[in-house]
């Protein structure tokens, strides 16, 4: 009945922490056994240094005792804070960090424009039997398997320096492309064209020029996927703008190549206020 | 104005829900704020659709303005179709820009090429997303504006969502018009279906939350921290069990929400195995049987089944598989004698 059968859960019950117990017991005597272990292991490290001085001191010729010093304990630890602060600057110049899991890598790649951390994307990678990605969150626009199939076996780091510079270039025309919507939506007549890749973009914005306003249709196309700054500028106006206005055109495609979308336009209604 | 059009617009007005109406027709932006605020929002929709209906015609609404209204309404509401996910594959590694006019010129001059009775439209979202609706005709009728399909695709991605709903005899056309117009060679269908859009989006863009550690997490086992209101009087027998089921779920599953899908859908080849007393099979054939799981809300249904003590942590990988392998319909064949590898089969 029910009462047997709870008897005979308590019984297992019982049963049970009595195991839990021996276990934590056998834990314990297992921990104390391992840091037994671990100080005899420094002691014969210890007295290893010491035959191998004394070794070097019959091999020397001059009879000069070399000063090996055994370092510190405060000396190891400076130096161990040390390379950490010299690790995270490395995370913190180059926007890539890592972690090491059960079954390889997991990395972290951080994009950055201007002195602002935008998206961050991460790599989970398996090391046995080769290198291979397990799973990310890299967009799938980004050509990634191109990327992996020429440097992920031979050259992690190149791999790892390739694929941050996609990241970011991508990251940073996004960027440009959405300020340019944002702060000079007024400027621009009719809808922005993009991609997901934001590596063309077509608009049509106002210029104006001797209190007359005048459109430009303008074609940026951002060839180089690593590059965050056009490589071909077309700007055209209509047939019936004068010279003068064609002579902008010109300027502005120049500009456009040299200097970054959103700081351009910057460049173009501070100039302006200056004009009028 | 065709008569037909302003009964199209009355009857896509009809289906969104009352309170939604004035929001629609704003982002439609083809009747004027004025002419908005003369339609009284508050009687039956029956009505509202009339006077809708009625301002169309004042403005001349052509097939191209309903069509629009068309691809609004869907976009709001993507939930009321099933969606499919397609992969397009291309050889070579030339990367050509992708100019949406080109885009947009060769899908419609492919699709008209090849059946001249379509009526294609597109709309452009700012998440890159490219909307086409597209109104089935034969080679001797009219496009048919109540038989559309809907193509979703986000440029430079090699994946298209296509929510064909009737006749599915278009979609080699379909699937040729998206294969040329985008510069790759051809296109399969995934083994992915379900109801809501962007859980699919999620899925194969992996832009849901995976689980990547790349900090070193603090221990969970912080027993100094007394626990937050609960009743002294209740002993949690099992504590350490429940930690390792939340630990293996969160590893699994991760941290936020899971993507939306309806049902996942396993084909079994399998031999049958049995006492070999009991030999319920007189020849030794693989036993077939489909086994379907449904769920308003599949994978967070499997994510809860742990947790809530009816099924084993961990669990099956046949289960927690289906974002990674972005698929929920699968093939389970027998596991050959000297093969390693994983059992299901495309």
């Amino acid at each position: 009945g029910v009462f047997a059968h709870l008897e005979m859960l308590e019984v297992q019950s019982h049963e049970a922490a009595v195991k839990q117990v021996e276990m934590e017991q056998q834990e314990e005597k297992l921990a104390r056994l391992k840091a037994t272990v671990q100080e005899l292991r420094l002691q014969r490290d210890k007295l290893q240094a010491k035959v191998d001085l004394q070794q070097k001191g019959q091999l020397c010729k001059e009879g000069v005792m070399l000063p090996l010093a055994q370092p510190s304990a405060q000396a190891v630890l400076e130096w161990k804070i040390k390379s950490v602060k010299a690790m995270l600057q490395v995370f913190y110049l180059t926007g890539i960090s890592g972690k090491l899991t059960k079954r390889g890598v997991c990395f972290c790649i951080s994009t950055a424009y201007e002195g602002t951390y935008l998206d961050s994307y991460f790599l989970d990678l398996l090391t046995e039997p080769e290198v291979q990605i397990y799973r990310h969150s890299v967009p799938v626009f980004i050509p990634l398997e191109q990327i992996a199939k020429k440097y992920l076996q031979t050259d992690i780091r190149r791999f790892l320096s390739v694929l941050s510079d996609h990241l970011n270039a991508y990251v940073r025309r996004r960027y440009q492309a959405d300020q340019l919507q944002e702060h000079f939506s007024d400027q621009i007549e009719g809808k922005l064209q993009r991609n997901s890749l934001c590596n063309l973009l077509v608009f049509n914005y106002n210029v104006s020029s001797k209190s007359k306003t005048f459109l430009f249709n303008m074609r940026l196309l951002y060839g180089n996927l690593c590059c965050s700054l056009p490589t071909e500028v077309i700007i055209s106006c209509t047939p019936d703008a004068p010279a003068s206005v064609a002579e902008m055109a010109a300027a502005h495609s120049d500009l456009f190549r040299r200097v970054a979308l959103h700081k351009a336009f910057r460049s173009f209604s501070s100039t302006e206020e200056r004009v009028d | 104005m065709d008569e037909t059009v302003a009964e199209y617009i009355r009857r896509t007005v009809l289906k969104i829900p009352r309170d939604e109406i004035k929001t629609v027709l704003q982002k439609w932006d083809f009747l004027s704020e004025k002419q908005l605020q003369t339609i009284k929002f508050n009687q039956i929709k029956e009505n509202i659709s009339r006077d809708v209906a009625q301002l169309c015609e004042e403005n001349s609404a052509d097939i191209k303005q309903a069509a629009i209204l068309d691809i609004i309404y869907n976009h709001i509401y993507p939930n009321k179709r099933v969606w499919s996910v397609y992969q397009m594959n291309k050889t070579g590694e030339e990367t050509e820009t992708f100019d949406l006019t080109v885009f947009k010129k060769k899908f419609k001059r492919q699709l008209q090429s090849a059946l001249k009775n379509v009526t294609i439209n597109f709309r452009e979202y700012e998440d890159n997303a490219i909307w086409i609706r597209i109104a089935w005709g034969t080679p001797y009728t009219k496009p048919n504006q109540y038989k559309t399909s809907y193509v979703v695709y986000h440029s430079q991605t090699p994946y298209v969502f296509i929510s064909v709903s009737v006749l599915k005899s278009n979609l080699p056309l379909l699937r040729q018009a998206l294969v040329v117009a985008s510069n790759y060679h051809d296109i399969c269908e995934m083994e992915l279906r379900s109801h809501s859009l962007n859980s699919l989006k999620d899925i194969v863009f992996k832009t849901y939350s995976q689980n990547f550690q790349t900090y070193c997490p603090r221990p969970l086992q912080e027993r100094n921290v007394a626990p937050e209101s609960e009743d002294l009087r209740i002993i949690q027998e099992n504590r350490n069990e429940k930690e390792r089921i939340q630990r293996l779920n969160r590893e699994v599953f991760g941290d936020g929400p899971q993507p939306k899908l309806e049902f996942a859908q396993y084909k079994l080849e399998t031999m049958f195995k049995s006492n070999p007393k009991m030999d319920v099979l007189d020849k030794k054939e693989p036993f077939r049987c489909l086994v379907k799981f449904s769920s308003p809300h599949l994978l967070e249904s499997l994510k809860s089944l742990a947790p809530a003590g009816m099924a084993d942590a961990p669990l099956s990988p046949l289960l927690t598989c289906i974002p990674h392998k972005a698929r929920n319909y699968f093939k389970i064949k027998e596991k050959k004698a000297f093969s390693p590898g994983s059992v299901v089969t495309p």
